[in-house]
């Protein structure tokens, strides 16, 4: 049996809300690496802290999701703020080997934390004024999401805003190409760091509340979301928000497409595939340069 | 009498636990042009790292405009009017002309007379007006050594360390930058502490010069009078 046009339709109208989403995930990630060369194994992992938190907190106040990042933004900025104080910058200057064992354990903990407290069901929280469909005939647009992907790209846009026209980005930038000419211009790179490690954390504050809004908290989302915005990093490239934003639409189309047309499962290995397919035909990234 | 504006009083620094200078002492006159030459491997990367605060300081003393800043971190050198023009430039590639430039002004005090600064630099090197929009790193060679002192100049500073400036440039644009840091100090009134290898241009343009062996300095004096000095012609040929 062929699927209709309008499930097509569907599917891929859910991965473009899907995709800003990630662009918001893979954009806190990216930053931290691009700027202080550290992979954070754990940034999938505080999203899924958030989203429990998130869970408990909209279910205790019984209000919406998305109002929960009021409080998860700054709690993760300064709980951000103090792992990199405490665990992050003693390892700063050591083998990447033993920065993959800080985050990686970091996010071990965060895994083991939420089973040990939330076992491993599945957990969702009854959205309020964001649980209407809007009806256009062929297909039919799930507020919640279109919500959380407006206000991902916003964010983005943001960040992207504040990296290429403030002094702070200007700062940022100039500290992820060369940091000890950056400390030459009169640049605190220490400041800087904190600053970055404690935004990139901020950040998975608010997509846990976004995607609390039609996901689900479980202690395993962790390493889907991180898995996922590697390949999303990988697609795109380092450094541009157009390849970031590009690259993850396109693994959330490809993810809402097997999903709908093969199968759930099948749907959390395929961006792997591609990105594999990628990697042998433009070793640089879809939209990286040479 | 010389109105001391740096004084390197018998440093030992270098790297994690490895020392490459020895008791280097040095002097640098407000607005004087001090040449630092010397071989290769001889420390004078070291010495101008050293001064601005990247290295490993073991022992002595660096007084700059009457303070001491041993202790001062790299960040705050340049507000304290300390920049460093580094060996292979330090250009940010992937920014703009401008952006390289502001990043220059970005202390304060820079910051407020950014406009002013930016039209100094453009009258010493109207190239970089040409290009200000251009990504640094398709500069040609000339041009990004010509940013890398424009973007030092921005911060006001009352010291411009210069790392081999010329190396690996064309014959003709490195008398051309010769002759703009004697117009810098002229005109400009910028005092300079210079690291180089043309060490016939270097004396030519200097008022006094050190030479650096091992991590130590071996012969200091007016450049006028080394000039002539005979170890120092064989050493480096000058004819
Ligand atoms: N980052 C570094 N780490 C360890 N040793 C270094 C470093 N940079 C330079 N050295 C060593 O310090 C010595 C002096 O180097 P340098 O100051 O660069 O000399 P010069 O600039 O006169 O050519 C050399 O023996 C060099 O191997
Ligand atoms: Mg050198």
């Amino acid at each position: 049996m062929l699927p209709s046009p309008g499930l097509i339709f569907q599917s891929v109208l859910d991965g473009v809300f899907l995709g800003f989403l990630y662009s918001l995930i893979a954009l806190g990630l990216s930053l931290v690496f691009g700027v202080m060369g550290i992979i954070n194994f754990a940034h999938g992992d505080f999203i899924m802290l958030g989203s429990y938190l998130v869970w408990i907190l909209a279910n205790g106040l019984r209000s919406d999701p998305s109002f929960m990042s009021l409080a998860t933004v700054p709690l993760f900025f300064v709980i951000g703020a103090a792992i990199y104080m405490t665990i992050i910058r003693p390892v700063l200057g050591k083998e990447p080997l033993i920065q993959i064992a800080v985050t990686v354990g970091i996010g071990y903990v965060l895994q083991n934390f939420a089973l040990m407290m939330f076992r491993a069901e599945p957990r969702a929280v009854q959205t309020t004024y964001l649980n209407l469909y809007l009806n256009l005939g062929v297909v039919s647009i799930h507020l919640a999401k279109l919500i959380s992907a407006f206000l991902s790209l916003l964010i983005v846009l943001g960040v992207h805003y504040l990296l290429t026209k403030t002094w702070v980005g200007l700062a940022i930038r100039a500290t992820a190409y060369d940091r000890e000419v950056a400390s030459l211009m009169g640049i605190n790179v220490g400041k800087i760091f904190l600053l970055v490690f404690s935004l990139g954390i901020g950040l998975t504050g608010l997509a846990a509340s976004l995607w609390m809004t039609f996901g689900q908290a479980d202690p395993y989302i962790g390493s889907s979301f991180g898995l996922l915005t590697w390949v999303i990093i990988a697609l795109g490239g380092l450094g541009g928000v157009s390849g970031l934003i590009a690259s993850s639409l396109i693994v959330g189309i490809i993810q809402s497409l097997t999903m709908t047309l093969v199968s759930p499962t099948v749907s959390l290995a395929i961006p792997y595939v591609v990105f594999i397919m990628v990697l042998w035909f433009r070793p640089q990234g879809l939209f990286g340069k040479v | 009498m010389r109105n001391t504006l740096l004084e390197l009083k018998d440093i030992e620094a270098g790297y994690g636990v490895f020392r490459v200078l020895h008791g280097v002492s040095l002097e640098v006159g407000k607005g004087e042009i001090v040449a630092l030459v010397g071989p290769n491997g001889a420390g004078k990367t070291t010495t101008l790292k050293t001064i601005a605060g990247l290295t490993n300081l073991f022992k002595g003393e660096i007084v700059f405009d009457g303070l001491r800043i041993n202790d001062v971190p790299p960040h705050n050198r340049i507000r304290k009017g300390l920049a460093l023009v580094p060996e292979g430039r330090g250009i940010f590639a992937p920014l703009t002309v401008l952006e390289n430039l502001y990043l220059g002004a970005y202390h304060e005090e820079a910051r407020q007379k950014l406009n002013d600064s930016l039209e100094m630099v453009f009258t010493i090197f109207p190239r970089l007006k040409e290009r200000k929009n251009q990504i640094a790193g398709t500069l040609s060679g000339g041009e990004s050594q010509m940013l890398a002192i424009g973007r030092a100049l921005m911060s006001r500073p009352k010291i411009l360390l210069l790392d081999e400036p010329s190396l690996g440039l064309a014959p003709k644009v490195v008398s051309e930058l010769f002759e703009i840091f004697k117009r810098l100090n002229d005109e400009w009134k910028v005092t300079l502490l210079l690291v180089e290898q043309h060490v016939k241009n270097s004396l030519e343009i200097s008022h006094r010069a050190y030479v650096m062996e091992s991590g130590k300095i071996v012969l200091e004096g007016e450049s006028s009078v080394l000039i002539d000095d005979e170890r120092l012609r064989k050493a480096y040929l000058i004819i």
